[in-house]
Formats: C-alpha cells, sequence, structure tokens
C-alpha cells in the first residue's frame, strides 16, 4: 500500500487538471479455489492480488486508470494520460488526508487464506464423504472450498483515507445420481463473510446432504409444463426473483441515465403492497457485506420500498451528481480492474404474515419452487429470467409431483405487482452477481412468497 | 522476471516441473453518452501463472507483482500446493516440440483519439436521427485492446505471441408505445476507412426497431430455427460434451459415446485454433502445445474429444491443444478455440420457405443459469418472431423455449448457410429444428 503522503502526492497531481474529484483505490490480497472431485483433490488454485486504480471526475465525466505496475513512477505516467485526456493545469488543489478509523462489524476468527491446506481438505472431504454415504444412488460428488482476503485503502480529494479488509469463505457440493439415462444433480453453496468457523455452524455435513436431496428429487422428476400459472416460490434463494425483477432496475447505473423502467418513481406505487424490500450492507458477516463500499463511504441499510412504494435507489457517487442525489453507499467493484458503480449486498424483501397452506389454498394447478437458480434482468426492457433448480406442481392446493427443466419469466414491473402473498420464513442465501463493474457477492433473500401469475417455461405441453 | 534463475531455483527446490506464463495486457476504452465522452479508461496488466509439478501432482499460483526476491516463499508455497493433491494421474507439462506458427492475417490500423470522438459523434446523431421512435443511444464505446502471452517451461518451452482488436459497441433504445425494447450490435473495426458508420448505425437501429410491437405467444410445440446468433449461444454453451475433462470424470452426457452418433447427420462440428476466418488465432495452447483442426462431430458422430495435457493423460491419449485459460489468474482448462458448425446450403430467408409455420428464434438469454449441463436440459428466456407461410412475421418477446439440447441435435431439419465469424471463438449457422417448446401467455 502506498503511504499517506505517496498518496496525496499523487492525488495533488491528479487534481493539477480540470477534474474536481479524484480518488485512488489500492488492493491487496489472495484468492483460492481448491477443487474436489469424488474425495480426492484435484487442483489448488491460489492467486496473489495487487494492484492500483485511479479515477478522475469532471463534473459526470469520468476517467479511469487501472495497473499493477505500481511503482510512482509508472503511477505518474498513467495519471498523466489521464490528466490530458481531461486537460492538464498548472495549479491545481493541494490534497491533505486524514485517516478515519472505522469499525470492523464483519470480524473473522480462522483466516481461510491462512489457515493449513490440510484443515481445508478435511472440511471438505466432510462434505464430500456424507454425500456419498447419504445414498447409493450418488455416483460423482464434487466440492469446491473458495475463499478470497481483500485488503482496499481508498483515498481522495475530499481529503478521505480508509482502509477495509474483506474476508470470505464458500463450500460448493454438487452431486449427481442417475435417473435411468441421464445424470441429474443438486448444488448447495452456502458462504459468509467469516473464516472457516462459518462451517461450524453450517456444517460441511449440511451442505453435502442438501446437495444429495436435492440431486434424488430430480432423478424422480418429470417435465414442466408450461405457460401462466401462479407460483409459491420459497425462501432463501427464491430472493433472486426481486434481485432481477427489480433490485438490478433500482441501481443508479441504469436510473441515473433513465434506463430503468423505475425512473422517476419515488413515492410511487411500484409493488403489491405486501411487498417491503431492503439492501442492507450492514449485515455482521453476510455474504454481500462490506464496512465501507468502495468509494470509502460507510455501508449502509438501505429501505429500498416500504408497503410496495418506492422509497429510494441504490446510488453510487458519480451516478448521485447525475441524479443529484447523495451516494447511499452502494459503490461496489470486483477489483481494482473495475471502475465501480452502484450495486446490491444484501437484498431481501421482509417477511410477511402469510401462511403456507394460504398460499397453497385455491390453486388449481400452479408450481412450488422450493429452490431458485440464477437468472438475468434487462433494465431498460425490465424483462428477466430465472430458473428453477428444484420445483414441484401443486395441483388442487396440494404440493404432487416434482419437474425439472423450469425456468420463470415476466416483466419486473408487472412481477412485484403480482406478490398477492408473503410468508414469514425470511432466509438469505448466496449469489454471485455479474454486472459492469465486475462479479461481485450478493445475499439475496426472502420469506416464502406467491405470485398471481407469472411464465413458466417448461418442456411439457398440453 | 529472471525466468531462467525461476526455473533453477525450482528445481532445487524439489519441483520436477516448473512452468512461467505470463500475459501482458493493455486497453483503452471511451464511452460517448448525450453528446460527449462519458468515460475513459486505460489500463495495463501483467499477470504471471506459476504452474509446478511434484510427485505427478499439479498446483497454480498466480502473481500479479513478481519479484525475484520473493521467488522462494512463491516456490515453497506452490510445494507445498502439490503436496495436498491426491488424484491418481501423473501429470505432465509440455516438452520442447516443432510449433508451427500461423500468422494473423488480421492487421489493425488502430484510431486516433479525433478519430475515435468523431465516429463516437456521428454514430450517436446517425442512430437517433434513423427513426423517431429511437429515443436514446443508451450504451456507445470504442476499445482497444494489445495483448501478449509468454510461456517458458522447464522441458524447454519458449514460446510467444501478441493479438491485438479494436471495436465499437452501441446499444440503442426504441420507444414501443408505453414500453421500451433495445438492441446491441459490436463491430471489429480493422481501419479507420474500411469501417461503414451508416450501414453499422442501419442494423443496430433496425434490430431495435424489429421488436417494436413484440407480444408473447401461447406456449405451443412448433418447429423453430435457431438464427445464428442464438444457436451460436446455445452451443457455446454447451461445448463442455467435449470436453476431454468432462469425459474423464463421466459428467459429460458423451462420456460413453465416442465413435457413436449423438447428433443428427446434417451436423459436423470442427475445432480448428489455426482458422484464419476467426478473429483470434493460436499456433500453440496456453501449455505450449501446438494446436491442430479436429472434426470433433462428423455427420452427426463423435469422432474427438479436445483434451489439455491433464485430461488426455487420464483419457490415455495425447493433448488436442485445447488447454487454455480464460484470464492468467485462472487454471488451464480444456476449452474449444474457433469451433463450428459446418454450414448447409439454404440461407435464412429459405429456411424460414421450408419451415412454412413456425418461430425464429433471435436471441436467448440466462444461459448462466437456465441450463444443466449433465442432462442437456435446458429453459431459456428467449425473444424472435414468428413465421407464417413461410415468411417472417409479428415481433415474439417473453417466451421461452425449452427443451434437451441432445435431443434437439438429432431433430435437425435443415442446417443454415448463414455462417459468419464475426469476433467470436464458436459460431454456428442458424439451424431449422422439427420440433421444440415454446412457453408463452
Amino acid at each position: 500500500m502506498l503511504s499517506k503522503q505517496q498518496l496525496q502526492r499523487l492525488l495533488t497531481l491528479c487534481m493539477h487538471s480540470n477534474a474536481d474529484f479524484a480518488e485512488i483505490f489500492e488492493e491487496e490480497g489472495s484468492s483460492e479455489a481448491i477443487s474436489m472431485l469424488n474425495n480426492n483433490v484435484e487442483d489448488v488454485n491460489r492467486v496473489l492480488r495487487s494492484g492500483i486504480g485511479v479515477r478522475l471526475y469532471e463534473g459526470t465525466r469520468s476517467v479511469y486508470g487501472y495497473t499493477n505496475v505500481t511503482d510512482e513512477k509508472s503511477l505518474e505516467t498513467m495519471i498523466n494520460d489521464l490528466r490530458a485526456s481531461l486537460g492538464k493545469k498548472e495549479e491545481g488543489k493541494e490534497v491533505v488526508l486524514t485517516r478515519e478509523t472505522i469499525e470492523n462489524r464483519h470480524p473473522i476468527q480462522i483466516d481461510p487464506m491462512e489457515a493449513l491446506l490440510k484443515d481445508k481438505v478435511d472440511l471438505m472431504l466432510r462434505a464430500s464423504h456424507t454425500a456419498f454415504n447419504e445414498s447409493k444412488e450418488i455416483e460423482k460428488v464434487t466440492v469446491t472450498m473458495s475463499g478470497v482476503k481483500q485488503h482496499v485503502q481508498i483515498s481522495n480529494s475530499d481529503g478521505k483515507l480508509v482502509q477495509d479488509t474483506r474476508v470470505r469463505t464458500r463450500m460448493t457440493c454438487a452431486a449427481y445420481a442417475s435417473d435411468g439415462t441421464t445424470l441429474q444433480s443438486g448444488t448447495a453453496s452456502p458462504g459468509a463473510s467469516m473464516g472457516l468457523e462459518f462451517y461450524e455452524s453450517t456444517t460441511p455435513e449440511e451442505i453435502g446432504k442438501e446437495a444429495v436431496r436435492i440431486a434424488l428429487v430430480m432423478t424422480q422428476a418429470k417435465p414442466c409444463p408450461s405457460g401462466k400459472m401462479p407460483v409459491i416460490i420459497d425462501n432463501g434463494f427464491g430472493g433472486v426473483i426481486f434481485h432481477e425483477a427489480c433490485g438490478h432496475s433500482l441501481e443508479a447505473t441504469a436510473v441515473a441515465k433513465d434506463q430503468s423502467i423505475f425512473c422517476n418513481k419515488i413515492g410511487q406505487q411500484i409493488a403489491s403492497t405486501k411487498v417491503t424490500a431492503i439492501d442492507d450492507g450492514t449485515i455482521p458477516n453476510a455474504w454481500g457485506s462490506q464496512n465501507v463500499d468502495d468509494e470509502g463511504n460507510p455501508q449502509q441499510k438501505r429501505v429500498l420500498i416500504k408497503d410496495g412504494i418506492l422509497q429510494t435507489y441504490m446510488i453510487d457517487t458519480l451516478n448521485g451528481r447525475r441524479m443529484n442525489m447523495k451516494s447511499t453507499g452502494s459503490s461496489r467493484r470486483q477489483s481494482y480492474k473495475f471502475e465501480p458503480t452502484s450495486r446490491m449486498s444484501n437484498t431481501y424483501i421482509a417477511a410477511g404474515t402469510d401462511t403456507f397452506e394460504d398460499m397453497l389454498s385455491g390453486i388449481e394447478k400452479g408450481l412450488y419452487a422450493k429452490k431458485m437458480g440464477g437468472g438475468s434482468v434487462n433494465p431498460q426492457t425490465g424483462e428477466f429470467n430465472f430458473a428453477v433448480q428444484e420445483g414441484y406442481l401443486i395441483e388442487n392446493g396440494k404440493i404432487t409431483d416434482p419437474v425439472k427443466g423450469a425456468s420463470l419469466i415476466g416483466n419486473g414491473q408487472e412481477i412485484l405487482m403480482n406478490i398477492d402473498m408473503v410468508g414469514e420464513n425470511l432466509a438469505r442465501a448466496q449469489g454471485m452477481c455479474g454486472s459492469s463493474s465486475g462479479s461481485i457477492p450478493t445475499d439475496v433473500g426472502q420469506p416464502r412468497l406467491r405470485v398471481s401469475s407469472i411464465t413458466v417455461g417448461g418442456t411439457a405441453n398440453e | 522476471m529472471n525466468k531462467q534463475a525461476w526455473i533453477e531455483r525450482a528445481k532445487e527446490l524439489g519441483l520436477e516441473q516448473f512452468e512461467i506464463y505470463q500475459a501482458l495486457s493493455s486497453e483503452k476504452e471511451f464511452t460517448w453518452f448525450q453528446g460527449e465522452i462519458d468515460t475513459f479508461v486505460t489500463s495495463k496488466v501483467l499477470g504471471t501463472s506459476l504452474r509446478a509439478i511434484k510427485n505427478g501432482n499439479v498446483a497454480t499460483l498466480t502473481l500479479e507483482n513478481v519479484e525475484d526476491e520473493t521467488m522462494d516463499e512463491a516456490l515453497n508455497a506452490l510445494a507445498q500446493q502439490t503436496e495436498v493433491i491426491t488424484s491418481t494421474e501423473t501429470v505432465s507439462l509440455t516438452e520442447a516440440q516443432e510449433v508451427e506458427i500461423i500468422e494473423n492475417p488480421h492487421h489493425f490500423k488502430m484510431l486516433t483519439v479525433e478519430q475515435i470522438e468523431q465516429m463516437l459523434k456521428n454514430i450517436e446523431s446517425k442512430a437517433l436521427a434513423y427513426d423517431s421512435k429511437i429515443v436514446q443511444v443508451a450504451y456507445l464505446g470504442y476499445e482497444q485492446a494489445s495483448g501478449r502471452r509468454e510461456i517458458t517451461n522447464s522441458l524447454g518451452v519458449e514460446l510467444s505471441d501478441e493479438d491485438q482488436v479494436q471495436y465499437v459497441a452501441c446499444s440503442v433504445v426504441a420507444q414501443d408505445k408505453d414500453s421500451f425494447k433495445d438492441a446491441t450490435k459490436i463491430k471489429v473495426i480493422f481501419d479507420h476507412d474500411s469501417f461503414d458508420e451508416d450501414q453499422f448505425v442501419k442494423e443496430v437501429c433496425e434490430e431495435a426497431l424489429g421488436k417494436c410491437g413484440a407480444h408473447s405467444i401461447p406456449s405451443r410445440m412448433c418447429p423453430v430455427i435457431f438464427e445464428k446468433d442464438a444457436m451460436t449461444s446455445l452451443l457455446g454453451a454447451f461445448t463442455g460434451l467435449f470436453s476431454g475433462d468432462m469425459i474423464a470424470k463421466g459428467i459429460s452426457p458423451l462420456a460413453k459415446d465416442l465413435g457413436k452418433k449423438v447428433f443428427s447427420e446434417q451436423i459436423t462440428i470442427f475445432d480448428d485454433p489455426k482458422n484464419t476466418d476467426a478473429l483470434s488465432i493460436a499456433s500453440f495452447d496456453d501449455e505450449g502445445y501446438p494446436t491442430r483442426r479436429k472434426v470433433v462431430v462428423d455427420h452427426g458422430v463423435f469422432e474427438q474429444p479436445l483434451f489439455d495435457a491433464r485430461s488426455a493423460i487420464k483419457m490415455n491419449t495425447k493433448s488436442t491443444g485445447n488447454g487454455f485459460k480464460s484470464g492468467y489468474a485462472s487454471s488451464v482448462h480444456v476449452s474449444p478455440m474457433n469451433m463450428w458448425i459446418e454450414p448447409g446450403n439454404k440461407d435464412l430467408d429459405q429456411l424460414m420457405e421450408t419451415m412454412q409455420e413456425g418461430v425464429v428464434i433471435t436471441d436467448i438469454m440466462g444461459l448462466h443459469a437456465g441450463l444443466h449441463f449433465a442432462s442437456t436440459q435446458f429453459s431459456l428466456q428467449a425473444s424472435g418472431y414468428l413465421v407464417k407461410e413461410g415468411k417472417k412475421s409479428d415481433p415474439v418477446t417473453l417466451i421461452t423455449v425449452a427443451g434437451r439440447f441432445l435431443d434437439l441435435m438429432n431433430d435437425v431439419w435443415e442446417v443454415g448457410s448463414d455462417l459468419e465469424w464475426t469476433y467470436k471463438q464458436i459460431v454456428s449457422p442458424s439451424i431449422l429444428f422439427k420440433n421444440c417448446a415454446i412457453s408463452g401467455e
């Protein structure tokens, strides 16, 4: 990391231009992925990261440079390129930095990057052995453990100098069983901003069992029906519905440039009155949490929608300038190789009061999506999709056969209004979210909820 | 980095084989929004990836900051990584051998900053003037990138090559009553004079305008044409079927089907990293192994899996030169490079004429989530248009297309002739299938 004096000198150099703001993002850290197939360790891949990104604003224009050649002379050359693109000046602001200390809300006990490889392999073996022991029908098991330790230092021409360390671990177990003709699989992949102590509360055995449970259900699954129907989406990763159908369209990345279906709708009803939605980057040790965002601003709890009414967007500093609104501490990036922009953190729909029985009653033909896969959205059109990993038919108010090969599609505006029941069992689950500032960890979450009508894409046509 | 010193020290520390892979990339990107340069990004990144083999076990360590003084620390860390590997095959790095270097015929004359600004300004103004329904140029960007890779190993491999590209990308938004439709085009620019701005603007605007009035349709089973870009995306999502690694692990559904008919006899698939029709070519893979042309599927028969060094050892054969990294920090894995489905004789209009009634899929979305590799089951958000009496009819959106890839590829009615390489490394012409499940309203 550069010293305070070095940073002051470089930021002052940045400001000898038409820039009205400059920021230096430094990153050092490491990541690791260990892969296992059928109880054998196949691969250990470690990456030691180190690099710097420099950003200058002039009004709503930005210039950004990044490199891992971080000697001062190379950095000066890059900064001079950036200054030239905005227009160099002989004079400018003299930057004086004040170091901020932050409270670490996400303490860890066992550093996943410092722990012995053998200890991590032992945890993976526990998941793998459990999966094989769970059922004789399991033919293959893969387990991956990934770990990250990212130390960042962020300084800017407003005098901010702040550091943060983000540590995460995640285990993914996939179990494969044959349905007689092809392999079906089930996957479980929990993680947290924690060290290896995470596996004391979420045990490798639970992870292995969950992967097997889904794989076995899928061997019994029949083709999913098609068409519009009511769908009950269960808790946890079911929250991907809000993430895709609405979350991305509430990021300033889309809103600032008038590229979202939810532009200019603060104070208006955009969802059913049953829906209160929150993006909270402060939850202790949660997968998508940070102490400060990637512009060095404190992470916040943001109530996005309250009882169906849009309250705020997720905003970063640059897009905030375009919107005449303040940052909500939502600026994130994968690494120094990405200019940051507004992104989600831990996003969820708050718990309601409806029961499962009430949701099922009255559904003649519908789908119960117990586990969701990932999805995607086009914020401009609001059209989204997401995959159902584990689904069941609902027939005459009862859950019946498991089905495979289903996806749900729709339009964000429409789907939020169609959420007619929200249950009590709020839970969150972990995902990686890809967008213009790279792939970042985010939690999705919700209690069980019912959508009165959504298009289900299956293969069984009647 | 004193590579020879690293190789010698690796040997002294008991690492039987050692490889240094370096990638240097430089990029410049300009984006334009509402009459001015919006963002400018410049970068220079050098990544160094080390692979070592000890007791037949391989491990990878990537460094973004390489200093000779930290040599022992890095090499000892690699040795520790190899010690936890328990897979049974004995892995070896590539031995030095003759590599026939093919020169890339594509040459770029990079645009000046003034030319870039003028071009972006022109594209935005021409797009907004193209039709009153075009209400915004949502994204307009230009990027130039150059890269160099070097592979050096303790068995005598010492190879390097360079690559470069420049392109423009544009997304336009068309207002369709109360909703919006968008379209995106990417065009590689070899030099300033050969780039046709008007044609580029026309293509992207026409695509967006063509989506106006799109609606969903009732669910049905019907003949479907996957237009070339959609078919390319679908094929790209399933190239793991041919991966020697997935076959060795028993996860590829084609694991036991080598030499058997797996697709319609109308399907022939090639892979050739040296194919100069493609934009990027490679005479050697990221392990330094020579690349070559392969017939992967010959008239429906699965003839040749793709291998990197490690999967080849597992399957008791030789690498096909398909060991590639998805970035300097990734492990080597089996990957196609310049793979294509052999085109047929009919263009898209003639395929529609053959089909008479059905749906043409132009876009598929959610590929990272909506398919299950091991069973080849897929259900994907799609858009396109209806075909009535053999002609293009209403645009269609918010539908899904679903099926099992292996079944679909056995249900081919006719393969189109419209293979186009552009900037892609996997390409397919449009294909007409006899029957496919469409879900809608």
